[in-house]
């Protein structure tokens, strides 16, 4: 009678494609309906089941096969409870990949069978650091925007310059940008991870271009060479800029922003970041470079407060 | 050891036998060996025609060739004319015919064992409709036939007794022979259902002396839907048509008809030629064989069974204990389990492949308070190795 539960969604789905199910999803239903008035299925179809399994099993284990068949109730419980969990824990998944582009929600960047590459939810992440309170992080007037300065919403970006996944995040960011003209604007703070060759040299190098008045172009440029970029190229794409290359080239042998990269890192860690990219949009996080629609979900919820 | 069988040499002519099962449902549809499959399509490939209608060489040759299915049957059942042969659908068509062309009056007694098939039963429950008593014989508590309870069932009234030759329900074979003596001494007709026996044991209708066999093909190696209504002339003569119309007359008017002669009178419409002529091979082939080797067998393997299981005390076997008295009919119940579990987790474990529920024989289990029973039946080509593989899954299955 209990299994009739669980073959019902089963037999319904499989009967799309095939006729032969149509029949037991009938008998399922059916069953389903007496369950619910506390009569005994006429099929027979959970007999049926308890039966042809007890006989498969017999082939392997005879024993096995007598404890199925004597305990099959308790295991059909069993089975319908996992079940019923399972169903859940999909939904739940289901809702979460359609929201946040991921199964686990805004934050968590673990597998998601929906994601199976992690394509909304890889970040570079540095290894864990314990923070007992997190602090949200704040905007600085020092730092460079992308949008409106007096837009109603500021959404800061942790992100390093040489994180492939921040990379992917940069045509995501542009169409929040475009979508929001003039509503949204967003704060790109480096986040400095030790193991990514050029993280740091390029967070100062976008500092010393910022220092130029050539920040938006730089970002860009870099990201654009992100693969094969090579140290001597953070000189020479500021040239291919305008900016003076001297000053840049000073400003960077002098490791003059260094205080600026670490206080943004020291921010985003405080403010519980792990990985780049990782955005703040009011109270939220998004961890990684997420589907547009998840962006337009939470910007539309802080835009209406 | 039977002289000179051998069930494995034997097996090769099954083209189902092939796949990996145990097939012992034998009591409700027999395998067909490749004989009577050629036979099939050789009428289908070679001589496809009408019989009694055209006459065309191949019309001539299935007429041929029916008539040569139809002294196969006469030769197996030991008739005394091919006349005495009509081919039906199945026994209970040809049950049907005699309950609906005997000519029953209202008053009229049949009388019936407490063990028959639906097919047996049901036509008689009708008939009550009309006027006519149904006296059921109660067996004994061995499930075996009581004589003295058939006796006194008989009176001047008793127009017809219709008993089953073997019984579905648990293989026990009936006195027919001292039944048909009894009800021709008390001038009344006899009808047997050998739907269980004329596949498996000699069955000789002249020696038996009953006045109608109705049997079918597909439980004897023959074609599904095939059957046959052995009927003695003179009585066949006396009664009237049961289906009417294509070639049950010789001529017909706007007012009248005049019926055929035997066997086409009772053969209305245009007949399954090829079921027939593939029966006539199941028939040769069964011969050819030896109905009395494979009664023996059946009951070796039975015996095997039987003897293997019937100390098991979670096991009951309806009908009597010893295997001989129960031919290639093993039916039981394991305790605290359904009969139609048994069946599947059989299948499922190694393929055995057997029959559960009430056998068609409602009325039987329902008086005995039984919702049906677990049915091995066994036949020509299953072995002695089959015998011990049902037997362990039965041993493992009971001792869950």
């Amino acid at each position: 009678m209990v299994l009739c539960l669980i073959a019902l969604p089963i037999f319904a789905v499989l009967s799309i494609f095939s006729a032969k199910y149509r029949k037991l999803t009938l008998e399922s239903l059916d069953c389903v309906f007496r369950t619910a008035a506390f009569r005994k299925c006429r099929s027979g179809l959970d007999d049926r089941v308890k039966a042809s399994l007890t006989g498969k099993v017999m082939r392997v284990s005879p024993r096995t096969a007598g404890f199925i068949y004597n305990n099959y109730k308790i295991l059909s419980w069993i089975i319908l409870i996992i079940f019923v969990w399972s169903i859940y824990g999909t939904s739940v998944g289901l809702y979460n990949y359609a929201k946040y582009g991921s199964c686990n929600g805004p934050e968590d960047t673990g597998f998601c069978m929906f994601d199976p590459a992690g394509t909304n939810t890889k970040t570079s992440e540095i290894d864990a650091y314990q923070q007992s309170e997190i602090i949200l992080p704040a905007l600085e007037e020092n730092d460079p925007t992308m949008g409106n300065k007096n837009a109603k919403l500021t959404i800061i970006e942790f992100g390093c310059y040489a994180c492939p996944y921040t990379n992917k995040a940069e045509p995501i960011v542009k169409e929040v940008l475009d979508y929001y003209k003039g509503k949204v604007n967003i704060q790109f703070k480096t986040f400095y991870i030790p193991h990514h060759n050029l993280s740091f040299q390029t967070a100062l190098a976008a500092n010393c271009a910022q220092e130029q008045g050539s920040y938006l172009e730089y970002h860009k440029i870099i990201f654009e060479n992100q693969e094969t970029l090579k140290f001597e190229d953070l000189s020479l794409l500021a040239g291919k800029l305008g900016m003076n290359t001297t000053k840049f080239d000073e400003c960077m042998s002098t490791q003059k922003y260094k205080d600026e990269v670490q206080s943004d890192t020291l921010m985003g860690l405080h403010a519980g970041v792990r990985g780049t990219p990782t955005f703040f949009i009011g109270n939220n996080t998004l961890v990684g470079p997420r589907p547009f629609r998840t962006f337009k979900a939470f910007i539309d919820k802080e835009m209406k407060k | 050891m039977i002289f000179g069988y051998n069930p494995e040499k034997i097996r090769k002519d099954f083209p189902m036998l092939a796949k990996p099962i145990v097939y012992f449902d034998n009591a409700c549809m027999s395998l067909r060996p490749v004989q009577v499959i050629d036979k099939i399509n050789e009428y289908y490939k070679e001589y496809t025609a009408c019989v009694g209608r055209s006459s065309h060489r191949l019309a001539l040759r299935v007429e041929e060739e029916v008539d040569k299915s139809r002294n196969e049957v006469k030769g197996l059942i030991n008739a005394g004319h091919a006349s005495e042969i009509i081919f039906t659908r199945n026994t209970t068509e040809g049950i049907n015919l005699v309950a609906n062309s005997l000519g029953f009056r209202e008053g009229d007694e049949v009388v019936i064992s407490d063990k028959e098939h639906n097919s047996n039963l049901i036509p008689w429950l009708k008939l009550r409709g009309k006027g006519i008593k149904l006296k059921i014989v109660k067996s004994n508590p061995d499930n075996t036939f009581n004589l003295e309870n058939f006796r006194k069932s008989l009176n001047e009234k008793t127009k017809l007794v219709s008993v089953v030759f073997t019984s579905n329900i648990d293989g026990v074979t009936n006195p027919v022979k001292e039944i048909a003596k009894l009800a021709h001494k008390n001038n009344s007709l006899v009808l047997v259902d050998g739907a269980q026996a004329v596949p498996g044991m000699e069955v000789d209708a002249k020696e038996l002396d009953v006045d109608f066999l109705a049997f079918s093909g597909h439980k004897m190696m023959g074609p599904t839907g095939t059957g046959v209504l052995y009927g003695k002339k003179h009585v066949l003569e006396q009664m009237d048509q049961f289906i009417v119309g294509g070639e049950t007359v010789v001529d017909s008017t706007y007012e009248s008809y005049s019926k055929e002669e035997l066997p086409n009178r009772f053969e209305a419409g245009l007949q399954d030629y090829a079921g027939i002529i593939g029966l006539g091979e199941a028939c040769r082939y069964l011969e050819k064989i030896g109905q009395s080797k494979v009664a023996s067998h059946e009951i070796k393997i039975n015996k095997i069974i039987s003897e293997s299981l019937l100390g098991n005390k979670k096991i009951s076997v309806i009908g009597p204990k010893e295997a001989e008295k129960r031919s290639g009919i093993f039916s039981f119940n394991i305790e605290g389990m359904s009969h139609h579990d048994v069946a599947k987790i059989l299948d499922n474990s190694r393929g055995v492949l057997i029959r559960s529920g009430a056998h068609c024989a409602h009325s039987w289990f329902n008086y005995h308070n039984l919702k049906g029973s677990a049915r091995a039946s066994f036949y020509l080509y299953n072995t002695e190795k089959e015998a011990e593989i049902f037997v362990d899954e039965i041993k493992k299955i009971s001792s869950f």
